[in-house]
Protein backbone atom coordinates (compact mmCIF):
# COMPACT_ATOMS: atom_id res chain seq x y z
CA UNK A 1 0.00 0.00 0.00
CA UNK A 2 1.41 3.41 -0.73
CA UNK A 3 2.89 6.36 1.92
CA UNK A 4 4.36 9.43 1.40
CA UNK A 5 7.96 9.16 1.81
CA UNK A 6 11.02 11.51 2.50
CA UNK A 7 14.66 12.00 1.30
CA UNK A 8 16.70 14.73 1.95
CA UNK A 9 13.63 17.15 2.82
CA UNK A 10 11.54 16.60 -0.54
CA UNK A 11 8.52 14.73 0.26
CA UNK A 12 7.00 11.73 -2.75
CA UNK A 13 3.66 9.91 -2.98
CA UNK A 14 3.64 6.74 -4.95
CA UNK A 15 0.38 5.65 -6.31
CA UNK A 16 -1.13 3.46 -8.73
CA UNK A 17 -3.34 4.13 -11.21
CA UNK A 18 -6.58 2.90 -9.01
CA UNK A 19 -5.19 4.84 -6.51
CA UNK A 20 -4.60 7.96 -8.49
CA UNK A 21 -8.26 7.86 -9.79
CA UNK A 22 -9.69 7.58 -6.71
CA UNK A 23 -8.13 10.34 -5.07
CA UNK A 24 -8.59 12.91 -7.95
CA UNK A 25 -12.03 11.59 -8.37
CA UNK A 26 -12.35 13.07 -4.52
CA UNK A 27 -10.36 16.14 -5.10
CA UNK A 28 -12.54 16.90 -7.71
CA UNK A 29 -15.73 16.45 -6.22
CA UNK A 30 -14.93 18.25 -3.51
CA UNK A 31 -13.65 21.32 -5.73
CA UNK A 32 -16.89 21.29 -7.18
CA UNK A 33 -19.42 20.97 -4.08
CA UNK A 34 -16.71 23.61 -2.74
CA UNK A 35 -17.24 25.97 -6.27
CA UNK A 36 -21.11 25.98 -5.78
CA UNK A 37 -22.41 29.66 -5.18
CA UNK A 38 -18.85 30.68 -5.84
CA UNK A 39 -17.83 32.84 -8.90
CA UNK A 40 -14.07 33.76 -7.95
CA UNK A 41 -12.61 31.28 -10.30
CA UNK A 42 -13.46 34.00 -13.21
CA UNK A 43 -11.18 35.88 -11.56
CA UNK A 44 -7.66 35.96 -10.54
CA UNK A 45 -7.96 34.74 -7.41
CA UNK A 46 -4.88 36.67 -5.43
CA UNK A 47 -6.64 40.25 -7.15
CA UNK A 48 -7.76 42.07 -4.01
CA UNK A 49 -10.43 43.65 -6.57
CA UNK A 50 -11.44 40.13 -6.87
CA UNK A 51 -11.56 38.89 -3.88
CA UNK A 52 -13.86 41.89 -2.50
CA UNK A 53 -16.09 41.13 -5.40
CA UNK A 54 -16.20 37.67 -4.58
CA UNK A 55 -17.58 38.70 -0.64
CA UNK A 56 -19.64 41.27 -2.06
CA UNK A 57 -21.21 38.72 -4.36
CA UNK A 58 -21.26 36.10 -2.02
CA UNK A 59 -22.86 37.76 0.97
CA UNK A 60 -26.68 37.90 0.41
CA UNK A 61 -26.95 34.45 0.07
CA UNK A 62 -24.09 33.02 2.29
CA UNK A 63 -25.22 34.69 5.48
CA UNK A 64 -27.21 31.47 5.96
CA UNK A 65 -25.05 28.29 6.83
CA UNK A 66 -24.71 25.83 3.49
CA UNK A 67 -27.50 23.49 3.58
CA UNK A 68 -25.26 20.53 2.20
CA UNK A 69 -24.13 18.75 5.45
CA UNK A 70 -20.52 18.17 3.97
CA UNK A 71 -20.11 22.26 3.48
CA UNK A 72 -21.43 22.86 6.85
CA UNK A 73 -19.03 20.96 7.97
CA UNK A 74 -15.80 21.95 6.37
CA UNK A 75 -17.17 25.78 6.53
CA UNK A 76 -18.61 25.40 10.03
CA UNK A 77 -20.45 28.33 12.31
CA UNK A 78 -17.77 29.79 14.42
CA UNK A 79 -20.29 31.16 16.97
CA UNK A 80 -23.18 29.33 18.72
CA UNK A 81 -25.37 32.12 18.55
CA UNK A 82 -27.22 32.45 14.76
CA UNK A 83 -26.88 36.04 14.37
CA UNK A 84 -23.24 36.08 15.08
CA UNK A 85 -22.38 33.39 13.05
CA UNK A 86 -23.87 34.72 10.21
CA UNK A 87 -22.30 37.98 10.77
CA UNK A 88 -18.68 36.01 10.80
CA UNK A 89 -19.49 33.73 7.70
CA UNK A 90 -20.66 36.69 5.73
CA UNK A 91 -17.28 38.17 6.08
CA UNK A 92 -14.51 35.39 6.77
CA UNK A 93 -16.51 32.26 4.60
CA UNK A 94 -15.29 33.05 1.02
CA UNK A 95 -11.81 33.37 2.26
CA UNK A 96 -12.13 30.24 3.73
CA UNK A 97 -13.52 28.59 0.40
CA UNK A 98 -10.84 29.93 -1.81
CA UNK A 99 -8.24 28.68 0.93
CA UNK A 100 -9.83 25.29 0.79
CA UNK A 101 -10.58 25.17 -3.02
CA UNK A 102 -6.54 26.42 -3.45
CA UNK A 103 -5.21 23.86 -1.69
CA UNK A 104 -7.28 21.03 -3.47
CA UNK A 105 -6.81 22.38 -6.95
CA UNK A 106 -2.62 22.46 -5.53
CA UNK A 107 -3.38 18.29 -5.12
CA UNK A 108 -5.17 18.31 -8.00
CA UNK A 109 -2.71 19.66 -10.70
CA UNK A 110 0.08 17.46 -8.91
CA UNK A 111 -2.36 13.86 -9.73
CA UNK A 112 -3.44 15.57 -13.01
CA UNK A 113 0.54 14.65 -13.84
CA UNK A 114 0.50 10.84 -13.61
CA UNK A 115 -3.58 10.13 -13.91
CA UNK A 116 -3.37 11.91 -17.22
CA UNK A 117 -0.76 9.53 -18.46
CA UNK A 118 -3.13 7.12 -17.09
CA UNK A 119 -0.43 5.06 -15.40
CA UNK A 120 0.33 4.98 -11.70
CA UNK A 121 3.84 6.81 -10.16
CA UNK A 122 5.50 8.67 -8.06
CA UNK A 123 3.79 12.48 -7.21
CA UNK A 124 7.49 14.48 -6.95
CA UNK A 125 8.59 16.97 -4.59
CA UNK A 126 4.48 17.43 -2.95
CA UNK A 127 4.02 20.05 -0.35
CA UNK A 128 3.32 17.96 2.80
CA UNK A 129 0.98 20.35 4.62
CA UNK A 130 -1.05 21.19 1.14
CA UNK A 131 -0.99 17.82 0.97
CA UNK A 132 -2.19 17.10 4.90
CA UNK A 133 -4.82 19.40 4.69
CA UNK A 134 -6.33 18.50 1.34
CA UNK A 135 -6.88 14.86 3.03
CA UNK A 136 -7.84 16.03 6.10
CA UNK A 137 -10.88 18.13 4.02
CA UNK A 138 -11.69 14.56 1.97
CA UNK A 139 -11.84 12.68 5.15
CA UNK A 140 -14.12 14.89 6.77
CA UNK A 141 -16.28 15.05 3.50
CA UNK A 142 -16.68 11.38 3.11
CA UNK A 143 -17.13 11.11 7.29
CA UNK A 144 -20.08 13.10 6.47
CA UNK A 145 -21.83 10.93 3.78
CA UNK A 146 -20.50 7.64 5.65
CA UNK A 147 -21.94 9.46 8.77
CA UNK A 148 -18.70 8.27 10.93
CA UNK A 149 -18.63 7.34 14.30
CA UNK A 150 -16.39 5.62 16.72
CA UNK A 151 -17.98 2.09 15.98
CA UNK A 152 -17.38 2.94 11.92
CA UNK A 153 -14.74 0.73 11.97
CA UNK A 154 -16.07 -2.48 13.59
CA UNK A 155 -19.00 -1.93 11.09
CA UNK A 156 -16.91 -1.82 8.18
CA UNK A 157 -15.42 -5.10 9.05
CA UNK A 158 -18.71 -6.96 9.44
CA UNK A 159 -19.76 -5.69 6.21
CA UNK A 160 -20.18 -7.89 3.32
CA UNK A 161 -17.43 -7.49 0.13
CA UNK A 162 -20.98 -7.01 -2.13
CA UNK A 163 -22.43 -3.91 0.19
CA UNK A 164 -21.65 -0.53 -2.05
CA UNK A 165 -20.72 0.90 0.92
CA UNK A 166 -17.40 -1.15 1.76
CA UNK A 167 -15.28 0.30 -0.70
CA UNK A 168 -16.12 3.97 0.24
CA UNK A 169 -15.44 3.06 4.23
CA UNK A 170 -12.13 1.34 2.51
CA UNK A 171 -11.38 4.43 1.14
CA UNK A 172 -12.12 6.52 3.92
CA UNK A 173 -9.47 4.23 6.22
CA UNK A 174 -7.16 4.20 3.51
CA UNK A 175 -6.80 7.66 3.77
CA UNK A 176 -6.49 8.32 7.62
CA UNK A 177 -3.84 5.50 7.16
CA UNK A 178 -2.38 7.76 4.86
CA UNK A 179 -2.46 10.83 6.57
CA UNK A 180 -0.72 9.34 9.47
CA UNK A 181 2.50 8.52 7.27
CA UNK A 182 2.36 11.74 6.56
CA UNK A 183 2.38 13.57 10.08
CA UNK A 184 4.91 11.08 11.24
CA UNK A 185 6.98 12.95 8.30
CA UNK A 186 6.10 16.26 9.21
CA UNK A 187 6.04 15.92 12.91
CA UNK A 188 8.50 13.77 13.04
CA UNK A 189 11.27 17.28 11.65
CA UNK B 1 -18.06 73.25 28.70
CA UNK B 2 -20.58 69.76 28.00
CA UNK B 3 -18.35 67.11 29.14
CA UNK B 4 -19.38 63.27 27.06
CA UNK B 5 -19.71 60.88 29.96
CA UNK B 6 -20.32 56.95 29.51
CA UNK B 7 -22.50 55.56 31.82
CA UNK B 8 -21.89 52.27 33.24
CA UNK B 9 -24.47 50.63 30.80
CA UNK B 10 -22.69 51.38 27.73
CA UNK B 11 -19.30 49.93 28.59
CA UNK B 12 -18.69 46.64 27.03
CA UNK B 13 -17.07 44.90 30.03
CA UNK B 14 -15.14 42.54 27.34
CA UNK B 15 -13.14 45.62 26.80
CA UNK B 16 -12.18 45.97 30.59
CA UNK B 17 -10.60 43.15 31.05
CA UNK B 18 -7.75 41.20 29.72
CA UNK B 19 -8.89 37.97 27.94
CA UNK B 20 -12.26 38.03 27.66
CA UNK B 21 -12.59 35.53 24.46
CA UNK B 22 -11.95 31.71 24.46
CA UNK B 23 -11.58 29.51 21.37
CA UNK B 24 -13.00 26.42 21.53
CA UNK B 25 -12.09 23.35 19.83
CA UNK B 26 -14.64 20.46 19.66
CA UNK B 27 -14.35 16.46 19.66
CA UNK B 28 -15.24 15.16 16.24
CA UNK B 29 -14.63 11.53 15.50
CA UNK B 30 -13.05 11.88 12.27
CA UNK B 31 -10.03 14.08 12.88
CA UNK B 32 -6.79 11.84 13.95
CA UNK B 33 -5.77 12.67 17.36
CA UNK B 34 -2.00 12.95 16.24
CA UNK B 35 -3.36 15.72 13.61
CA UNK B 36 -5.51 17.34 16.11
CA UNK B 37 -1.87 17.72 18.42
CA UNK B 38 0.14 18.64 15.07
CA UNK B 39 -2.45 21.86 14.29
CA UNK B 40 -2.61 23.02 17.79
CA UNK B 41 1.38 23.00 17.60
CA UNK B 42 1.87 24.67 14.27
CA UNK B 43 -0.77 27.05 14.71
CA UNK B 44 -0.06 28.42 18.03
CA UNK B 45 3.42 27.40 19.00
CA UNK B 46 2.57 24.73 21.73
CA UNK B 47 4.92 22.76 23.13
CA UNK B 48 4.54 19.04 21.93
CA UNK B 49 3.53 18.38 25.42
CA UNK B 50 0.61 21.24 26.20
CA UNK B 51 -0.84 19.97 22.39
CA UNK B 52 -0.88 16.61 23.77
CA UNK B 53 -3.03 17.38 26.89
CA UNK B 54 -5.46 19.86 25.05
CA UNK B 55 -6.29 17.27 22.53
CA UNK B 56 -6.55 14.68 25.39
CA UNK B 57 -9.01 17.00 26.84
CA UNK B 58 -11.03 17.67 23.72
CA UNK B 59 -10.93 14.07 23.15
CA UNK B 60 -11.91 13.50 26.50
CA UNK B 61 -14.33 15.87 27.31
CA UNK B 62 -15.55 16.44 24.17
CA UNK B 63 -14.07 20.21 23.77
CA UNK B 64 -11.19 22.15 25.14
CA UNK B 65 -10.66 25.90 25.58
CA UNK B 66 -7.13 26.24 23.88
CA UNK B 67 -6.91 29.93 23.42
CA UNK B 68 -7.83 33.54 24.94
CA UNK B 69 -7.53 36.85 24.42
CA UNK B 70 -9.72 39.67 22.31
CA UNK B 71 -12.39 38.98 20.31
CA UNK B 72 -10.51 39.88 17.24
CA UNK B 73 -7.72 37.51 18.27
CA UNK B 74 -10.26 34.54 19.13
CA UNK B 75 -12.12 34.98 15.54
CA UNK B 76 -8.38 34.86 13.64
CA UNK B 77 -7.54 31.05 15.68
CA UNK B 78 -10.95 30.15 14.58
CA UNK B 79 -10.66 30.63 11.32
CA UNK B 80 -7.16 29.26 11.09
CA UNK B 81 -8.83 26.16 12.74
CA UNK B 82 -11.21 25.78 10.07
CA UNK B 83 -8.75 26.17 7.45
CA UNK B 84 -7.17 22.95 8.86
CA UNK B 85 -10.68 20.91 9.33
CA UNK B 86 -11.08 21.18 13.20
CA UNK B 87 -14.29 22.53 14.55
CA UNK B 88 -13.65 25.45 16.53
CA UNK B 89 -16.26 28.24 17.92
CA UNK B 90 -15.41 31.34 19.91
CA UNK B 91 -16.97 32.79 22.99
CA UNK B 92 -17.21 35.23 25.81
CA UNK B 93 -14.76 33.17 28.41
CA UNK B 94 -17.69 32.96 31.41
CA UNK B 95 -15.26 32.24 34.02
CA UNK B 96 -14.51 35.76 33.90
Amino acid sequence: MSEFTRSGGIYSLELSIDEAHILINLVEQLLELLGEGDFSHHYDESDPFAQLMAQLKAAPDEIAPPEDPVLLRLLPNAYADPEAAADFRRYTEPTLRGKKKRTLTQVREALAVIVDEDRGGVVEDLEGEIWLMAINDLRLALSVRLEINPESFDLFETLSDEDPQKPIYAVYFWLGWLQESLLNLLAGG
Amino acid sequence: MAIDTVTESDLDISQLVDKPWVTIVWDDPVNLMSYVTYVFVKLFGFTQEHAHELMMQVHNEGRAAVTTGSREEMERDVQRLHEHGLWATLQRDDKI
